[in-house]
């Protein structure tokens, strides 16, 4: 596994925004995995200071940057969730973040442990966007939020952004970035890719002809069938009143003439998005009301009441 | 749910630390980590060490009491890796990390991290003396080792010069088995504190290190660290021959102080067929007695403070009397006094004479100063 120095650690500002927010908003103190990428940037520095870029770029060559674009996040008594299925392709386990309130911005012992055994399982490390030479690298990034101890302050949280470096056993720390969009962030966007996965839904119906392969796959092919009609069923309630047939007529040259077609179709995906929204109400609602039922029962474990 | 409650598992492992560790620890800082709840669960422990304090920040979930803490370094320790041996199979003494396998039901547990973590931050700072570079020191360490107990710590602030702090116990007398009676809770010592500042380049002269005698403060009682001058530093000399001298002169001078206390003990016991049984008096230190008098219908208490120089130096006398009391409703005091005949060469009972004489005449002064002060309030 290989040991370079991360230069820049960058995160969007809506992933940031939403971290802080879970931390804000969680009942206790929170930690997480962080996903992302790293790529490897030829220093191209815009800045008319000829003497400074040459000589940085002489002594640095390609520098490593680090996005975190993606987290996960859980009450920090519950173990990292390091072995959860992470099918984004685009993105890597970058390191972890831990939050926890009114304590010194500092890394704790928990915090070296921690870092040091997901660092050292080898199942993690990862090959960098880019890359000109092969290169490994483990999840060193480290990631921690405080609040501060004064409630009165002007600010109410903290951070402070780590790369922690098998070399000198320590935490680096390290500044960072947050990217937001805009003409001045431009050039951030360069390596972004606009890929969301698709949800991995086997939904490949087997021909006619399966029926009369040997009565050992017979029964195997039938339950391939079965789980087949299911996921057709499923996919015919998500385009449930628009069928491929009123498809087609947005299609081609009298496409134009289909405005109350298409406004049907949006009306339909509103009502669908609306009673979409109440099923994450009511659930969340569920989740509350069990998330307040743990927390009486933990209190009585915990001699309280 | 109570504000500002600690959670029971919580309180009693930080009870059970606060009254068990053999050096004194103090909790500061008590806060909450939860959003909604006011339980405390985090807080800051002052942990003496070398003479000075390291602050370790201990948190525990007040969400899951039964999950280990985390504990946070002081921010000049951020290389303190206590765990980290683990790993090096080189190292025989590595250490066996208790917040694996944590029971919150046990109230020992933080009292037994607590001590282990301060071990191996001695050894942490032990190590980092020893990597200085500095031939002097090198050679002060390799002579002093034989001594128990010694600890010692590199200061590392940037706007500050290095220095390397040694604090080195003195003595192999335990003063608690001394004083007859004591009831001291942790381990009375005295320590010399040396601290040499870091010259990297070879010198003929190094100059002399800063010397200061420090005491555990309970010792204040019998033996006062102020009262003693510390044997001048030589030009070239070094540890190994500057504590034995020290040390002699310190246990001849702390035998007196605890003989000193017989004497302290016999005056008490002269003055009571005088003044009648002490009202109170303290049975270890016999630094102070009160005794209750009368003159006629006037009725006060004597309060006698002996010092640590006595006979040397006379006891202070105070009277305070039961029956005049100020605008505050607390009783009337008289100032402090030592001025009455006195020579130490003296005997017990002499003294004690003198002192009853003295306060036969005084507390006619004092029973006018306390009918005065009584017409002046009303």
């Amino acid at each position: 596994m290989d040991d370079l120095p991360i230069h820049n650690i960058q995160i969007s500002g809506t992933t940031l925004a939403s971290l802080l927010h879970r931390f804000f908003s969680s009942s206790g103190d929170i930690h997480g995995l962080l996903f992302g990428h790293v790529s490897f940037s030829t220093t191209t520095s815009l800045s008319d200071d000829l003497t400074a870029s040459s000589s940085s770029a002489a002594s640095d060559g390609p520098t490593l940057t680090a996005t975190i674009t993606d987290f996960l996040s859980i009450p920090s008594h519950f173990p990292l969730p390091l072995h959860h299925p992470h099918n984004n392709p685009s993105s890597v386990l970058l390191g972890w973040f831990s939050g926890r309130r009114k304590t010194p911005l500092r890394p704790s012992l928990k915090d070296s442990t921690n870092t040091i055994s997901l660092i050292s399982s080898t199942s993690h490390s990862f090959t960098p966007q880019n890359s000109p030479y092969p290169l490994s690298l483990p999840p060193s990034v480290f990631l921690l939020l405080t609040t501060p101890f004064q409630e009165q302050l002007i600010h109410t949280h903290e951070y402070k952004a780590f790369q922690y470096r098998v070399s000198s056993y320590s935490f680096d720390p390290k500044s960072l970035a947050i990217i937001n969009i805009g003409p001045s962030f431009r050039s951030h966007y360069g390596s972004f890719s606009p890929i969301s996965p698709f949800p991995s839904m086997s939904c490949d119906l087997r021909g006619l002809n399966a029926m009369v392969e040997d009565d050992v796959e017979k029964v195997e092919s039938l339950m391939g069938i079965k789980r087949g009609l299911k996921d057709q069923k499923e996919l015919d309630l998500c385009a449930e009143g628009f069928e491929i047939g009123r498809l087609g007529k947005l299609m081609g040259s009298d496409a134009s003439n289909y405005t109350g077609e298409l406004e049907h179709l949006y009306d339909k995906m509103l009502v669908k998005l609306d009673s979409l929204a109440r099923l994450v109400e009511n659930s969340s609602a569920k989740v509350l009301e069990q998330e307040n039922h743990n927390m009486k029962l933990r209190y009585k474990v915990a001699g309280l009441e | 749910m109570a504000i500002d409650a600690i959670p029971p598992l919580i309180a009693a492992q930080m009870n059970y630390l606060v009254t068990h560790t053999p050096f004194s620890v103090k909790v500061e800082n008590m806060c909450t980590g939860g959003k909604n709840t006011g339980l405390l669960d985090r807080f800051s422990l002052v942990i003496p060490f070398c003479l000075d304090y390291i602050k370790w920040d201990v948190i525990y979930n007040a969400v899951y009491p039964l999950a280990a803490p985390d504990i946070i370094f002081g921010p000049e320790d951020e290389n303190f890796r206590p765990y980290h041996a683990l790993r090096d199979a080189s190292d025989s003494k590595s250490l066996k990390n208790p917040l694996t396998e944590w029971n919150s039901r046990d109230p020992t547990r933080l009292f037994s991290l607590v001590l282990q973590l301060r071990e191996s931050y001695k050894a942490y700072q032990k190590k980092r003396v020893e990597e200085v570079d500095d031939d002097r020191l090198k050679f002060e360490i390799s002579t002093m080792l034989s001594r128990e107990g010694i600890e010692m710590s590199l200061s590392s602030n940037i706007d500050k010069p290095e220095e390397v702090k040694f604090a080195v116990p003195l003595l192999d007398l335990d003063l608690n088995k001394m004083v007859a009676g004591s009831t001291w809770r942790h381990h009375q010592k005295i320590y010399l504190q040396v601290i040499y500042p870091v010259g990297r380049k070879y010198s003929s002269a190094p100059s002399a290190p800063r010397l200061k005698l420090v005491s555990s403060p309970e010792l204040k009682a019998v033996f006062s660290i102020d009262d003693f001058r510390l044997p001048a530093w030589l030009d070239g000399m070094c540890m190994a021959e500057y504590l034995p001298t020290l040390e002699e002169m310190l246990e001849s001078q702390i035998k007196d102080a605890v003989s000193f206390i017989e004497s302290r003990r016999k005056l008490i016991m002269a003055l009571a067929p005088l003044f009648g049984r002490p009202v109170e008096a303290d049975p270890v230190f016999c630094r102070k007695a009160t005794f209750l008098s009368s003159s006629g219908v006037f009725t006060f208490l004597v309060h006698v403070a002996i010092p640590l120089q006595f006979p040397k130096q006379q006891p202070s006398l105070m009277l305070q009397s039961s029956q005049h009391f100020n605008s505050q409703g607390l009783p009337i005091k008289s100032p402090v006094t030592a001025e009455y005949p006195w020579s130490p060469r003296w005997e017990t009972s002499d003294m004690a004479d003198r002192i009853f004489d003295f306060i036969v005449e005084e507390c006619l002064n004092f029973k006018k100063y306390c009918n005065e002060s009584m017409l002046q309030n009303r």
